[in-house]
């Protein structure tokens, strides 16, 4: 691990950390799928969480989100100490997250399944739908504009009436990311959006990405493609074994002999010595 | 004549009310409430020992016996459901979903069952409760064949004004996330929403029907006891809700119409085959089934299906775009391809 403290962190260097854990760890029946992931996600940019498979990647996303809790380990959002709170509790300090296999709402049209996602909603109470009728009747409307905005944005609008269960898969991908925005997230966290996608739609969907980033919001993203990697993120955090093995930028990390041993070994390979 | 087409009619309302209280549960919601003729028969015991007088004067044995007059005894005996409801729901509902669930609570249902069959101080045991004051009897001058006209009216409008009502809560975001949470409560909840407190507001409302709909069914017949409600005709609103359609409120009282009225009450009016006393009823729950595994098979949305909810009815304006919505960025920022 000596090489990891020689990298210079944009994290602690240039910027506050928007997400960060310390120590995390979760074990399934003596199997340490997390075994001490430490690391600041930086605030602002696009960060790329990269390693092998099995490297606990998506669990550790499902840790972060809430959705799982962790044996050891705190997670911070900011300042607010968010270890182990339920997902919703996370949803709520503008954590949003996409699934690795798109999981949408199959009843409900692709904008309903972007109308859910806003917080507050005087219409999720019983007095309000029945004795505030008018304030429900504004905020919807509001929020269905918003929406389709979004489904504008993202190439959804003409199938926004359609059930999402009908949607392809690239699709799906799309409504993902759409409905997480709809929430207006500070931080995004996202579970291999780019898998299963064709090259066009990589492009369009790493767009939407940089796009994100400009608006302000922070991107942590499990990725395997490295093209993507380098010409999207700005930072890079290295899983494995359920450890933090390195952080840093790509181009940095390629100099590292245990990232490259680790995970980046057959790409040089492939680049440079055949 | 009067006499069947009006308890007809009453049992239409009647299992109206009580499927749209199973359809926000598992319709909209998801929950798959196999208790949910126990909460009927709270709701139907409540409304009657809210009803009858003090149980020393009527030599029957039951708890409270508080003589209040309807509505108000009907009120309470809806919200005893729903009391029961949220005891069931604090302890289920944090850990258990889908089949879990249900078996939990089936278990449920059949000690509830057996708790009033066998607790004669609660609710009078296997006997039941039974001379239980007929609203607005004394106050009308209604005789025993004027009743039931006037009380399956009485439960008409109270069904429409219920329907009324949960339409509009159907209709809400507040029905929109209950949707979210049967299709995927894993991604609701990544959405911020709070599951167990979403379902149980369904199970709290799903439960007040239930118990509004046993308090009609004590107050139309004067009686309520055990062989009222085997833990077996959670099925038949089950079926209702099946046939109808889940998740479509309209859908609930075609259900009832086709399954409650048409196939289980119409045939106990048929003439009795010779030899074969109580025949026709035990091959009506057969039929049942068999109409369920029919909808199922064939037509598993039902007669009436979820209605998709359109763009126009979130009050914006909803034509289509005049050109394929573009790509708000330059492909060209992004190049792909060799990479290294």
């Amino acid at each position: 691990m000596s090489e990891t403290g020689a990298l210079v962190s944009i994290a602690q260097t240039e910027r506050a950390a928007a997400l960060r854990c310390e120590g995390i760890t979760k074990a399934f029946q003596g199997v340490h799928a997390v075994n001490g992931a430490a690391f600041d996600v930086p605030r602002g940019l696009i960060t790329a969480l990269i390693g092998p498979n099995g490297a606990g990647k998506t669990t550790l996303v499902n840790i972060l989100s809430g959705a799982m809790s962790c044996d050891s380990g705190r997670e911070f959002i900011g300042e607010t100490e968010v270890t182990n709170r339920p997902s919703y509790k996370v949803a709520r300090l503008g954590l949003m997250r996409t699934f690795q296999l798109s999981r949408e709402l199959g009843g409900l049209t692709v904008l309903e399944n972007l109308l859910v996602a806003p917080a507050q909603q005087a219409g999720e109470s019983i007095v309000s739908v029945l004795f505030r009728p008018a304030l429900v009747r504004r905020q919807e409307r509001e929020h269905a504009e918003r929406a389709l905005q979004v489904l504008e944005t993202y190439g959804l609008y003409p199938l926004r009436d359609n059930r999402a269960r009908e949607l392809s898969g690239g699709q799906k991908k799309l409504l993902e990311i759409a409905r997480a925005v709809m929430a207006s997230p500070k931080i995004l966290l996202l579970d291999e959006p780019m898998a299963g996608v064709n090259p066009a739609l990589i492009e369009r969907i790493g767009g939407y990405i940089l796009d994100l980033r400009s608006s302000g919001v922070t991107v942590l993203m499990v990725e395997h493609n490295l093209n993507v990697v380098e010409q999207i993120c700005d930072y890079v955090i290295v899983l494995a074994e359920g450890r933090t093995l390195a952080t840093g930028r790509l181009s940095e990390l390629r100099e590292n002999a245990e990232v490259v041993k680790a995970y980046l070994g057959e790409v040089i390979d492939a680049g440079t010595a055949h | 004549m009067v006499y069947y087409v009006f308890t007809l009619v009453f049992f239409l309302f009647v299992y109206f009310i009580l499927a749209m209280g199973l359809n926000i549960q598992y319709g909209e919601t998801g929950i798959l409430n196999f208790a949910y003729i126990g909460f009927v028969a709270i709701g139907a015991y409540f409304t009657g020992v809210f009803s009858l007088p003090n149980s020393a004067n009527t030599g029957q044995h039951y708890i409270l016996g508080l003589g209040l007059p309807f509505p108000i005894n009907l009120l309470l005996g809806g919200l005893a459901a729903m009391f029961f409801a949220l005891l069931v729901a604090l302890v289920t509902l944090r850990r258990l979903r889908t089949d879990y669930l249900a078996i939990v609570l089936i278990s449920l249902s059949l000690v509830l069952y057996d708790f009033c069959n066998n607790y004669v101080a609660a609710f009078n045991g296997a006997d039941g409760l039974y001379n239980v004051p007929e609203p607005f009897a004394k106050a009308l001058g209604l005789t025993v064949n004027s009743f039931i006209p006037f009380f399956a009216c009485v439960t008409a409008v109270i069904s429409l004004l219920m329907w009324f009502v949960m339409s509009r809560l159907t209709r809400a975001p507040m029905g929109r996330t209950f949707r979210a949470i049967r299709d995927d409560h894993v991604v609701a909840a990544a959405l911020g929403k709070n599951v167990f407190w979403m379902q149980l507001k369904s199970m709290l409302i799903g439960s007040f029907y239930a118990g509004i709909g046993g308090g009609l069914l004590i107050q139309f017949g004067g009686s309520f006891n055990p062989t009222a409600w085997l833990p077996g005709e959670t099925f038949v609103v089950f079926a209702v809700l099946i046939v109808g359609g889940a998740g479509n409120n309209i859908g609930m009282f075609v259900g009832a119409l086709l399954v409650e009225t048409l196939l289980v009450h119409l045939p106990a009016f048929l003439p009795e085959i010779p030899g074969h006393p109580g025949l026709i009823e035990y091959f009506d729950l057969a039929l049942v089934g068999i109409v369920l595994i029919v909808m199922l098979w064939f037509r598993p949305q039902g007669v009436v299906p979820e209605r998709l909810r359109r763009t126009a009815s979130f009050g914006v304006d909803d034509t289509d775009l005049p050109v394929a919505p573009q790509l708000p960025f330059e492909p060209a920022a992004l190049q792909l391809g060799d990479g290294q």
